[in-house]
């Protein structure tokens, strides 16, 4: 059962940090809830104040412009990502990674910044986001500071934000031309999160790989970075073989937990398998991206 | 624990209501509003048979706090049928069969719903992804996706 | 999408097998059906069930007071108030009635109910199990059936040796005169997996027990008779003091046909304090205490001659029979005798055991052992071809059934389309042409069961009975006991009643889901309402048309030599069709020459000398297109095929949907739905973990409709929609076999497993 709590609607985003400053661990922010309400459900959450930014429209947008990038607020809602002409047209993959996130009913109520600051590893678009080089924008009432993806995630459900801070934008850089990033997602059925995943980004210079970045989806405790596999590819003349070497760097660095889905062996052999195939097809994608 | 009053619009009808806060929008439609047409299957989110609309949007009922749709409209299964008359995706659920047991016939008619007011000329591909947030252990799917098409092909009108 | 095609079609009914709405449909799409789940009643208060930790433990002490001292509680209770009263749905075997839902002395099961609350709410009730303090004694705990039958396991019931609940034993012919005379000898060993039934509405109920010694049930069910027969034993009440209503029923599947602790633990609640207590599950209590599909290990080993004919087989099946009984005894005979399915064996021999363990009790679900049956059977059947260079289609037809086959001292098929079901999978192949690199075919057989004979439940009444009722505009009332959970049977039985009586279904309202109201039925399982049920409303409607042609022939002054008949409310003599009486016209005038006596009809069936098992059997051949990713083992449909003799159809959408839905099952069954424990505890009770199939998943469904002639089913009908649960999972092993060469002996297949078992074929060669 919910346990029960004092519900704060802050009028503007000032507010709401002005509250959870107030009430600090005793405080939690509420958007769309398609997470927080599940755990809080298995008593796991039982926060005594609930801060429901759902109505801030001031954080709802989508902004892009050459020079800084995207910028997407964080009550914006996966839907609306997902539907975005202008992300589809400048950032594919998040298109892609939205349309198999979960549900349309999910999609619809659920927002990226409470997806991202639920920190769960098998979540979608954390590995997106860090292999596109993402930071989200954290703000409290004392202030605001930017901190890409590959810092945020700590442990298990857990992020480097204080307990009076919240997610109040998600950043990803202008792509380099030559780039590609894909991601893929291991599971039974169509939408489920994955047993693994895999993003990856290739950026060439001529035809060899100029940067490389892995980041794989539960395959540890938080979203990680196969630095070992990165390794193979920068600098690599690339081909099936060097792409075949990189899955087997990234399964031999990673730390899959062994569950009822996938044993640990299966679980390596899974971002080998993901690894190859989407560094590849970031490949074939940076070869015709300008 | 302090109730607040709160006033929700479910289906053109507005309804005043006491409530604990964490009260979920199923819960608010279902126990203080008594519209039981709306399910509940599952505690993860996973079913799909509490969806209901709100603004226009498909969203399941129990991951939703009643609190958040204050002035939203929000239409239930209840509010599909316009004096008496039946909705298209209720007369092709009808023609096709395309429910057994009836229990997630209402979130799955709600789903369909919405999607069909998003969708032109769906493929059969985008017909089943829209509905793949409801479980239905009866049919096997495949009516459900013959009765949205039909729909989606204009084989009805709404007064006939 | 689909292409349907009817092979063989008889010559069209008036209102059989066409296009009839469902008669229930309205209510459901317009959200006015009210389920168990729905319902509310005055002063209803709210019930919790606190549950055993411990897979094995003895209760020493119940401490509730705290929970009683609760603001809001109303009534505890534990085994102390049922007096440990065992039940069971074997109740002609009382030792098979082994479960005191609320046991006084031990439990057996983690989930196992131990006391229950109700409270004015959800909420106050919950609070209240967690006030209540169990001391529990844990014992040793055993949690496989091969760990169990060892000597020094554990002892779950007192008095059953080895831990071995029931034993059934199978034979016909000379076993082991076929396995000399045989070329080629083959024995597997199988694993076959649980299921969980996840209906979508979870168990539930709201029991009303009143001062005047009366008791009224909601409850989500599928036989309501059942459970008024198995609360007056448990209670030790008259039946007729007690009302069960089973309202629109949210799936059942067959694990809604015995006691559950929603039915049980309300009861006794409501007797305690006088007041309605309604329970219903969480969907995490739905799985891990409401009963599953019996885990099984098979033992099978089978003889043939080199061209291909069928000589002996000899089976020896393990089943995980979890905690209690159950339907499990059913299951275990059922196993064994649909493991010979479809095929005609010159000796063949099966022992069952089934074992207890400390892990959910395993019971009946749609296939009732079947699946598991055929999952093993199917497979072995196609190794067999391959080893033996033999065309896997044709060797089946070849020992295949026919109209007329004789399975000694278990059944005689009256009727059976299964040579046009192989001629139809063939066709289907053949128009797939060449398939893609990852893709495969893999085909299976089976028959099915339309109900059983069985009398386990001790009743004394028909089967199956009907009441026909015309009312003087010319509607018709149709009484039946026939629990529709969804499958249709209230279409079904309107449409056999508007069929005999001349009639539409329009003007039949049909009465089901009340004990009160309704005749005894034993209620939807084993695939027998269509044929027994359906029989019971013909005969039914057949009486009601005889006593009111009494009249038309009185009216009419007819020659003897000539006939009327009723057809689309028109009352007519078969010779001269545009010579008649308006329907309702004629019973307002019959109605005067029985003073004022509406007109009844009455029927009734109840299978007599009809072997073993059952009256009639289903026959199908299921094609699946299976691709395979290779590398990571990930299966995904991409179409099938089902060609299917179910006698006359009689609900042609309903059967549309029993065939589309049964596969959605039975490929979960085969690829999806694992249900693993650990040391007793079930690893995934919810929805996200337990993986079943949604619309993308699921791919085209073609069916081939092959139309035979049952004699003992209503229009010549047999079941549809169980027996077609039971192949699909050999159809997928076999494709994977086909493109493969990998012989999967465990289901459900997972990904895991496909890429281990590709690894190991690569290591051997």
């Amino acid at each position: 059962m919910i346990s029960d709590f004092t519900y704060l609607r802050p009028g503007s985003a000032k507010e709401a940090l002005q509250m959870l400053s107030k009430h600090q661990e005793d405080g939690k922010i509420i958007c769309g809830g398609q997470s927080l309400l599940i755990i809080m459900r298995q008593g796991l959450v039982t926060p005594e104040y609930m801060i429901d930014i759902k109505r801030l429209d001031e954080l709802s947008y989508i902004r892009f412009d050459q020079k800084k990038g995207l910028r997407i607020g964080a009550t914006t809602t996966h839907r609306a990502i997902e539907k975005s002409a202008l992300i589809k047209d400048k950032y594919p993959v998040l298109v892609e990674m939205e349309e198999k996130l979960a549900s349309i009913q999910v999609r619809n109520w659920g927002t990226i910044g409470g997806n991202l600051a639920h920190a769960d590893a098998a979540g979608d678009p954390a590995p997106v986001l860090t292999a596109m080089g993402g930071s989200v924008k954290v703000a409290s009432a004392s202030g605001e500071r930017v901190i890409p993806l590959d810092e945020f995630y700590t442990d298990l459900f857990e992020t480097a934000m204080n307990h009076d801070e919240m997610i109040v934008e998600v950043i990803v850089p202008p792509r380099p031309p030559k780039s590609g990033t894909k991601y893929q997602k291991f599971n039974l059925l169509d939408s489920d999160q994955g047993i693994v995943a895999v993003a990856a980004t290739i950026t060439l210079n001529g035809r060899t790989c100029k940067d490389a970045r892995i980041v794989l989806g539960n395959a540890a405790t938080i979203t990680m970075r196969a630095k070992e596999a990165e390794k193979v590819l920068i600098g690599a003349a690339l081909s099936d073989a060097v792409f075949e070497k990189a899955g087997e760097a990234a399964a031999a660095e990673c730390q899959p937990v062994a569950d009822i889905h996938a044993s640990e062996e299966y679980g390596r052999h899974l971002i080998k398998i993901l690894t190859k195939r989407m560094a590849k097809a970031a490949w074939e994608q940076a070869k015709i991206s300008g | 624990m302090e109730r607040q009053l709160i006033r929700l619009n479910v289906n053109n009808q507005d309804y005043e209501i006491y409530i604990n806060p964490k009260t979920l929008l199923v819960e608010a439609i279902r126990d203080h509003i008594g519209l039981t047409g709306t399910k509940r299957g599952c505690d993860t989110v996973s079913c799909g048979v509490c969806t209901v609309i709100v603004d226009n949007m498909a969203v399941k009922g129990c991951s939703v706090l009643a609190v958040q749709t204050e002035g939203k409209k929000i239409l239930t299964v209840e509010g599909l049928e316009v004096d008496g008359k039946l909705q298209p995706i209720q007369k092709a659920f009808l023609d096709e069969g395309a429910f057994q047991c009836g229990f997630c016939t209402s979130g799955m008619l709600m789903s369909a719903t919405a999607f069909l007011k998003e969708s032109k000329k769906p493929t059969e591909k985008q017909i089943r992804d829209g509905i793949e947030g409801n479980i239905c252990r009866c049919t096997g799917y495949n009516s459900i996706v013959r009765a949205i098409d039909a729909v989606a092909k204009g084989k009805y009108t709404e007064d006939k | 999408m689909n292409k349907y095609t009817v092979i063989n079609p008889h010559e069209p009914f008036r209102v059989l097998n066409t296009h009839v709405h469902n008669v229930d449909g309205w209510a459901k799409v317009t959200g006015r059906a009210t389920y168990t789940f729905d319902v509310k009643l005055p002063g209803m208060l709210y019930g919790k069930i606190l549950r055993s930790p411990h897979p094995h433990a003895k209760i020493k002490n119940i401490d509730f007071s705290k929970a009683m001292e609760l603001d809001g509680v109303k009534a505890v209770v534990t085994g102390k108030d049922t007096l440990g009263v065992k039940q069971g749905i074997w109740r002609r075997y009382k030792d098979l009635c082994d479960e005191a839902i609320l046991p006084v002395d031990k439990v057996r099961y983690i989930g196992e109910p131990v006391a229950a609350v109700a409270a004015v709410t959800e909420e106050i009730a919950e609070k209240a199990i967690d006030l209540i303090e169990v001391d529990y004694e844990v014992l040793p705990a055993v949690f496989e059936p091969l760990d169990a039958i060892k000597k020094d396991a554990p002892e779950i019931h007192e008095g059953f040796e080895r831990n071995i609940n029931v034993t059934r034993h199978i034979e016909w012919g000379d076993v082991d005169e076929g396995f000399e005379e045989a070329d080629y000898i083959r024995e597997d060993w199988f694993r076959c997996g649980g299921q969980a039934h996840m209906c979508m509405e979870t168990r539930c109920a709201v029991s009303s027990y009143t001062p005047d010694k009366k008791l009224t049930i909601y409850h989500s069910n599928q036989s309501p008779y059942y459970m008024q027969g198995l609360m007056a034993g448990v209670l030790g009440m008259r039946e007729g003091d007690i009302r069960v209503i089973g309202p629109y029923t949210g799936g059942g599947f067959g694990g809604k046909f015995e006691l559950d602790g929603a039915i049980f633990c309300s009861t006794i609640l409501s007797m305690k304090c006088y007041r309605p207590v309604k329970i219903v599950f969480t969907r995490e209590e739905d799985f891990i205490a409401t009963k599953r599909r019996t885990p099984m290990f098979y033992y099978s080993r089978t003889g043939v001659k080199k061209d291909g004919t069928f000589c002996a087989r000899e089976a020896k099946v393990f089943t995980n029979g979890g905690a209690y009984t159950g339907m499990g005894a059913t299951a275990l005979y059922l196993t064994g005798f649909f493991h010979s399915f479809p095929y005609v064996w010159k000796g063949y021999r099966y022992d069952g055991y089934r074992v207890y363990t400390n892990t959910l009790p395993s019971t009946s679900m749609r296939g009732f052992g079947a699946p598991q049956a055929m999952w093993c059977s199917e497979q072995q059947i196609e190794w067999i071809a391959a080893d033996l260079g033999l065309d896997p289609i044709e060797m089946r037809r070849k020992n295949a059934h026919q109209e007329g086959t004789i399975l000694p001292g278990q059944a005689t098929i009256a009727s059976c389309g299964i040579g046009q079901c192989f001629d139809e999978i063939k066709k289907w192949i053949k128009s797939k042409g060449k398939l893609r690199a990852n893709r495969s075919i893999g085909i299976s057989a089976c028959g099915f069961m339309s109900g059983g004979i069985f009398n386990w439940f001790d009743t004394p009444y028909s089967f199956s009975s009907a009441v026909v009722t015309i009312n003087q505009d010319g509607t018709v009332e149709l009484h039946v006991g026939a629990q529709d959970i969804g499958q249709g049977s209230n279409t079904t039985m309107a449409i056999i009643c508007a069929e005999t009586l001349g009639v539409k279904v329009e003007d039949i309202k049909v009465h089901s889901g009340d004990t009160d109201h309704c005749p005894p039925d034993l209620g939807a399982w084993g695939s027998r309402q269509t044929l027994m049920t359906g029989n019971a409303t013909k005969m039914a409607a057949e009486d009601a048309k005889k006593q009111l042609l009494e009249f038309a022939y009185a009216q009419s002054g007819l020659n003897i030599v000539y006939d009327l008949d009723i057809k689309d409310r028109w009352v007519h003599a078969v010779a001269r069709p545009e010579r008649g009486y308006d329907f309702g016209e004629l019973v307002k005038k019959a109605l005067r020459g029985k003073d004022g006596q509406k007109i009844v009809g009455r029927g009734y069936y109840t299978p007599h000398r009809k072997g073993m098992i059952s009256p009639a059997y289903s026959y199908m051949l299921q094609g699946v297109e299976v691709e395979v990713d290779e590398e990571t083992g990930k299966i995904t449909l991409v179409d099938s095929m089902t060609a299917h003799d179910c006698g006359q159809p009689i609900n042609h959408l309903g059967l549309i949907g029993q065939l589309e839905g049964a596969f959605s099952m039975a490929a979960g069954y085969g690829y999806l739905e694992y249900m693993p424990y650990e040391d007793g505890k079930l690893m995934n009770p919810n929805l996200v973990d337990y993986k079943m199939i949604r619309a993308p998943e699921m791919p085209p469904a073609n069916i081939a409709e092959i139309d035979t002639y049952e004699p003992e089913g209503p229009y010549g009908a047999k079941e549809a929609g169980e027996g077609l649960t039971n192949p699909t999972a050999a159809a997928i092993g076999n494709a994977l076999f086909h493109r493969f060469g990998v012989q999967m002996k465990e289901c459900p297949i997972r990904p895991e497993m496909v890429v281990n078992a590709l690894k190991e074929k690569a290591q051997k060669k």
